[in-house]
């Protein structure tokens, strides 16, 4: 960034708190804007506390951000050899933000290392040579002068910030209590909550002109499911015949937890679907997720209700929405999966083990190991592969049942969708996904991501952040059939924690609604992504929530961070979406009472709760699918796995630790080294050309 | 049609020299083969060096024909041979050569060469190329030219067969030097042993003053693991790897992390590449000369020394540089090959995969920094093989000594003259045009060919990104704040302690640790120093040389190859729009402009391409086939046990 960020180190001493922008400074914040790119959009500098002259880099706040305290002249530490930065240390009320004095040549990928957000901080240290290192919270107060601060992430990231005995104490002082008051403030209150003064909604004073070429990028494509349409177009890409999109949740009395919109047989009617509610926990009834072009369909449900005794006439419903006519059924649950309590242990070790010095050089692999955390995403993935390959080989459908069927679940049916569906491995198609299976489903991000006040330490669980890691396995093991890129993943990872985001705030449609504060027309409220408009698609439901969505990548990423998106390598042109294949056969009526699970790598018949006795045989045989694959022996015979399906490999080799994700607290780590692949290429085309022009020149002598 | 096919050595062929170990299978019980055999097995399974494995069931063949396949492999592969036996007599003599396919590969052999190597790192003016080996009357193990300090006289050569003096391996660019030496056996004779230390301090007096730079002495055999130790750890090693069937894979795969750290290979590599960045940088950063001493300089010290190399000149990181390397280090350099792979099954004591060594850590950096090497982990795959291919000589000597007095053939074909011995750089013995592909980096960064002023200026840029951003450090009395800040947060997190909190600025190496950080927080240059990344979470498996024949760890259409491919595409692409050009603009096409059509419109590759696809394939079966079989043929559907068919078993 030459250039950049110079306009005035933060050297002033007496500066401190009076050190402003002049208005309408252009923010040069470091990584955010690179030459030539335009500024992010929508953030017209904060106003700072009244001040003249700009002494130092502006800092380009949100809306509505306010600065609390800042330290010039502190020095951010980086690497191991001593080495540090100056800058001016800032906190606002969203976010802990350092500004460097001088520019750096590399700086890592994403610009976030310079910033961390508020609910981000997992632990804020300060330390002096007098006194010991104290962990500072809202409620403790520090005694003595701070010569360090210590600021331990949830996204794996420790900054150091020391500031020089040069007559700063009181700004150093005052910043480290700052950061500590605005963090417990900054809490998100969750669902007890009713209003949340420091988490002003931006939207009010966003200008709709935000929505500038910034998010050209197929805005549209990114389906929200929010709106019927939404779902409508999806299940029409899918080509599921024999399924159609139910309102009958619309204002959310069915299942609270659940979408406005549901995937269910054509066949059952509204009046007959409402009777199965009960019998599922949270009355998260059996809904589709994903059809397979062969014929196999991706449903999940909560597991039964155990109270539940259904009646005959909720049994013919229940037993129309769970088999139908579609072959037979095979319930794959989430016990050999990681519980919760052992996904969040194990990210705490990896957490401890990636900080740094944590483990001796010679015993990383065994630590490692140690975590289990690679044994997790390990097991998630051989589910995964497990059930994409039984949609792949037979016509059956397969129901994910998770007891909550809002964790596990989320994770199991989009990790299968990445494998079977070239355009869930596409940016936008993603993007959806993530968006259907997590944020639609009712996945409780604030709990699970631990952002709530500190109340239910319980439930946290980086359910997501596992998700997001076998991703990267996924990307990793087949980086040729990937639209995104290993930046994208990373940007989202981090975003995850950052509180400018609709997406990871609420826990289900129904509350999201809910909270937008106050009701709008749909024609002013800002959906950058959400493409479609049409107040009768909302049909009188809640008001969609003022954030953006995550996906406004504009807002957080300049145009070349959000070319690093994309996967020069990856699929030729946009994913097409898998073409319907040809319709299964239609199955044999009687045939699709066959019921069985899926456990240990294997099929069991099994008995719904409701029979009474054990699963009768079925009259009839269930036709061979459409292609002779399954009968040559193993679910895919020993073929090549038929195209569009990825089947990794779970082997302890082929699983990996995500460095770029994980290792970014070591100092080694922290500055920007590109998937080499990635960055190799786009040097190397540079260089081709570079040389084929250099070619050009020469050639004619 | 395999597209990367070895002309030589077939799919199903395993060379005698590249046979590990032997097993005979009794009644399900396994049996290491040696010697003379009583019983004869029923199995038969060979695990290879280069990590094959083979199973053959002898269950159907006659029993006369059982004993004399299994004694000969036995015999043949297994017991200790006379030298002239070796294949690559027969070869030689039999198939003669007049190609000279050493690829611009510089050998070594004439004084020219060491003289041109001198020059190329201009360390002309200090050290000389010696003629005193001519007819090795100095010693057998010495090459017949190399390189001495000018101060050297020719009678302390010759004194001690050229033990205590610093030869020559390489000069870097600010004039410092890489030595090594031989040291003396330790010696019972007190008289003698006051003669030599006299000797030694002679030696180093001279060589270090002016013109020469101070000397810093490593002795390796006591700062490195011995050989003992590195054979240790490779046998545990590729035990992991030698799998006969998928259940034993499975079942280490829940523990493979931590049976990966206690074959204690992969700290073996870090401690090689660590000592390799500590030469680096007293060459480097404190201009020292540093001399490498081991007793007989012929096996740690060639790691280092070609190690050193590779990091700090970047024309050891081109193909032909690296196989010059080779040449002046080991092969010429006289690292005992024939020894340390006991390829003549003399003594297991010898053997040691010293070699095999150095490519695990170039390994390390190829991968770490593709673009800054022109060939690729392929290359160093097939390298490793060659080592067992008995036509080639380059790995089939001890010494240059060795192979000058069996190459005249005296006692056999007079008539023939000297045998002529191919050279395993000329790679087209071995592989097709296509296939030679495979070894060329398509996204090596070259070397633009600057004029002279140029490099000054881009070096000058180099060393001022050096010093800019980092402030100097501060002293460490400070570092060790959160010490116990982060116990206790660990202890917060986990309720016990993991591990210690171990600020490694405490270490002594302290400036080695600054020197290993500044680097890595400036942006790489492709052509300049180039030091590996040697933390916990950055040395890694080569997973290409030892997972290539593993069918459960292969992924359909993934790994690096899905990406090469695509890469390839491009090249080719870029390579057809050359060829436009070049129409355009000139008169005579050539029409040599190498195009790689071999991948493009090639269904999806295995990621153990272009290894596996000689090998069998298979998907894991992700469910037992008996249960499918229920869903089409329910008649008995709940009686029926679940049993579970492995597919993979059946591997041949």
């Amino acid at each position: 960034m030459p250039g950049h960020g110079c306009q005035g180190r933060a050297g002033c001493r007496s500066g401190g708190r009076d050190a402003g922008a002049g208005p309408g400074a252009r923010g040069s914040f470091p990584g955010r804007s690179g030459p030539g790119a335009p500024g992010p959009p929508g953030q017209s500098p904060c106003a700072m506390s009244g001040a003249p002259g700009g002494r130092r880099p502006t800092f380009p706040g949100l809306p509505g951000e306010r600065v609390l305290e800042e330290a010039a002249g502190a020095r951010q530490r980086c690497g191991n050899g001593g080495g540090s930065i100056p800058g001016t240390l800032l906190c606002t009320d969203r976010r802990l933000a350092f500004l460097p004095g001088q520019a750096l040549g590399s700086r890592g990928l994403l610009h976030s290392q310079d910033e961390v957000a508020l609910p981000c901080i997992h632990k804020l240290v300060a330390a002096s040579s007098f006194s010991k290192p104290k962990v500072l919270t809202a409620a403790s107060t520090l005694k003595f002068i701070p010569e360090e601060l210590a600021v331990f992430c949830r996204d794996f990231r420790l900054l150091r910030f020391y500031f020089p005995e040069n007559g700063l104490a009181p700004q150093a002082f005052r910043v480290a209590n700052a950061i500590a008051q605005a963090r417990e403030a900054a809490a998100w209150l969750g669902d007890a909550a009713e209003g949340h003064d420091g988490w002003a909604s931006p939207g009010e004073t966003t200008p709709e002109e935000d929505e500038d070429e910034d998010e050209e990028e197929g805005s549209s494509t990114v389906l929200l499911f929010e709106s019927l349409r939404d779902w409508e177009k999806e299940l029409q890409r899918l080509g599921a015949a024999g399924w159609r999109v139910s309102a009958v949740n619309e204002r959310f009395d069915m299942a609270p937890s659940l979408p406005q919109y549901l995937w269910v047989p054509s066949g059952l009617l509204d009046h007959d679907l409402k009777r199965t509610f009960a019998h599922f926990q949270e009355r998260r009834v059996p809904r589709l997720c994903w059809r397979h072009p062969g014929g196999g369909d991706l449903l999940r449900a909560a597991s039964f209700h155990p109270a539940s005794e259904p009646g005959s006439e909720d049994v013919r419903c229940l037993e129309a929405l769970l088999l139908g006519d579609r072959g037979p059924c095979v319930l794959a649950d989430t016990a050999e999966l990681p519980t919760l309590a052992d996904i969040q242990l194990a990210h705490l070790r990896l957490r401890a083990l990636c900080l740094p010095g944590a483990v001796a050089e010679e015993k990383w692999l065994s630590a490692l190991e140690g975590t289990r955390w690679l044994d997790h995403v390990r097991s998630c993935l051989r589910k995964a592969v497990e059930v994409a390959s039984l949609l792949a080989g037979k016509r059956c459908s397969v129901v994910l049942q998770e007891p909550s069927d809002r964790d596990l679940n989320c994770l199991l049916a989009s990790l299968v969708q990445l494998l079977g569906d070239p355009h869930a491995r596409s940016l936008p198609g993603f993007q959806s996904l993530v968006q259907r299976e997590w944020v639609a489903a009712g996945h409780p991000f604030p709990r699970r991501l631990g952002l709530l006040c500190r109340d239910s330490p319980r439930e946290e669980a980086p359910v997501f952040l596992l998700f997001l890691d076998c991703t990267w396995q996924l990307l990793w093991q087949f980086p040729a059939d990937f639209g995104f890129t290993e930046a994208f993943l990373l940007a989202l990872h981090d975003s995850s924690f950052s509180p400018y985001f609709s997406t990871f705030r609420f826990s289900c449609q129904r509350q999201r609604g809910q909270r937008s504060s106050t009701p709008r027309l749909p024609s002013q409220t800002y959906r950058p992504m959400g493409g479609w408009q049409d107040p009768g698609g909302h049909r009188g439901g809640p008001h969609p929530c003022t954030f953006p969505p995550v996906w406004a990548w504009g807002r957080r990423y300049t145009r070349q961070q959000r070319e690093q998106f994309r996967n020069p390598a990856g699929p030729p042109g946009p994913a097409e979406s898998l073409t319907p294949g040809t319709p299964a056969d239609p199955c044999p009526r009687g045939g699709a009472r066959l019921v069985l699970t899926l456990a240990k790598g294997s099929l069991c018949p099994h008995a719904l709760p409701w029979w009474s006795r054990p699963p009768p045989r079925p009259p009839v045989r269930v036709s061979p699918p459409p292609d002779s694959q399954g009968t040559q022996g193993g679910l895919l015979g020993t073929r090549q796995p038929p195209p569009g399906l990825l089947l990794p490999c779970t082997a302890g080799p082929c699983v990996r630790l995500w460095h770029r994700c994980y290792l970014r607290g070591l100092p080694q780590e922290q500055r920007g080294r590109l998937a080499p692949s990635l960055a190799g290429l786009a040097e190397e085309l540079q260089l081709l050309q570079d040389r084929l022009r250099a070619w050009n020149l020469r050639r004619p002598h | 049609e395999p597209q990367f096919k070895n002309k030589i050595v077939g799919e199903n062929d395993i060379t005698l020299q590249c046979v590990d170990q032997i097993y005979g299978v009794y009644d399900e019980k396994k049996k290491l083969l040696t010697g003379q055999l009583r019983k004869y097995p029923e199995k038969l399974i060979i695990y290879c060096k280069d990590l094959r494995v083979f199973n053959f069931c002898l269950r159907y063949t006659k029993e006369e024909e059982v004993k004399r396949i299994v004694s000969g492999i036995v015999h043949h592969s297994q017991t200790p041979k006379l030298l002239k036996r070796l294949f690559l007599f027969s070869y030689a003599s039999a198939a003669p050569n007049n190609t000279d396919g050493r690829n611009q590969t510089v050998m070594f052999e004439t004084l020219e060469d060491w003289r041109d190597e001198l020059e190329r790192t201009k360390g002309n003016v200090k050290y000389k190329a010696v003629t005193t080996n001519e007819g090795y009357r100095v010693s057998e193990k010495l090459p017949l030219y190399f390189v001495v300090p000018i101060c050297i006289s020719e009678e302390s050569i010759l004194k001690y067969e050229g033990r205590g003096i610093p030869i020559w391996c390489w000069s870097c660019h600010n004039g410092a030097a890489l030595l090594k030496m031989s040291a003396f056996p330790k010696e019972q004779d007190d008289s003698t042993s006051q003669m030599q230390k006299a000797f030694l301090d002679g030696i180093s007096k001279t060589i270090s003053k002016p013109p020469y730079e101070l000397l810093k002495m490593d002795d390796l055999s006591s700062s490195l693991p011995s050989l003992q130790d590195i054979q240790t750890a490779y046998t545990r090693f590729k035990q992991l790897f030698l799998i006969d069937n998928s259940t034993d894979f499975w079942a280490t795969d829940v523990k493979w992390f931590s049976l990966l750290e206690s074959t204690n290979w992969l700290e073996i590599i870090r401690r090689v590449l660590k000592k390799a960045i500590e030469v680096a940088e007293c060459l480097e950063i404190q201009h020292t000369n540093v001399l490498l001493i081991e007793e007989s300089a012929t096996d740690l010290c060639c790691v280092i020394s070609s190690l050193v190399q590779v990091m700090m000149d970047s024309y050891s990181r081109t193909k032909s540089g690296f196989q010059s390397l080779i040449q002046k280090e080991w092969v010429i350099g006289g690292h005992g090959f024939l020894d340390r792979c006991n390829h003549l099954h003399k003594s297991e004591k010898e053997e040691a995969p010293v070699f095999l060594l150095l490519l695990n850590c170039v390994w390390q950096l190829v991968q770490q920094y593709p673009p800054a090497f022109e060939f690729t982990e392929t290359y160093l795959t097939v390298l490793s093989d060659s080592l067992y291919v008995p036509i080639f000589s380059t790995f089939f000597f001890n010494s240059q000594h060795q192979r000058d007095t069996n190459k005249s053939g005296e006692s056999l074909k007079t008539q023939s003259g000297p045998f002529r011995f191919l050279t395993v750089w000329d790679w087209s013995v071995q592989f097709d045009p296509k296939a030679l592909a495979f070894l060329n980096n398509p996204l090596y960064a070259e070397k633009p060919k600057p004029e002279r002023s140029q490099r000054k200026t881009a070096r000058f840029k180099h060393q001022r990104q050096l010093s800019l951003p980092l402030t100097p450090a501060k002293p460490s009395t400070k570092r060790g704040f959160f010490r116990e800040e982060t116990d206790h947060l660990i202890k917060n997190i986990l309720g016990k302690r993991i591990g210690k909190f171990i600020n490694s600025s405490d270490e002594p190496h302290n400036s080695l640790r600054e020197f290993y950080d500044s680097w890595h927080s400036k942006p790489v240059d492709y052509h300049g120093l180039l030091l590996p990344r040697i933390d916990g979470p950055e040395i890694k498996v080569w997973a290409q040389r030892y997972l290539r024949w593993i069918p459960e760890a292969q992924l359909h259409g993934g790994g690096t190859i899905a990406t090469a491919a695509k890469i390839l595409d491009l090249m080719e692409e870029v390579q057809s729009l050359q060829v436009k050009m070049d129409e355009e603009h000139s008169q005579a096409v050539s029409g040599d402009v190498h195009s790689v059509p071999m991948l493009r419109n090639s269904a999806r590759l295995s990621s153990l391409f272009p290894f596996a696809l000689l090998q069998r394939q298979s998907v894991k079966p992700a469910l037992p086939t008996s249960t499918w079989k229920d869903l089409e043929d329910e008649d008995d559907l709940v009686k029926r046990d679940d049993e579970f068919v492995d597919l993979s078993g059946d591997m041949l």
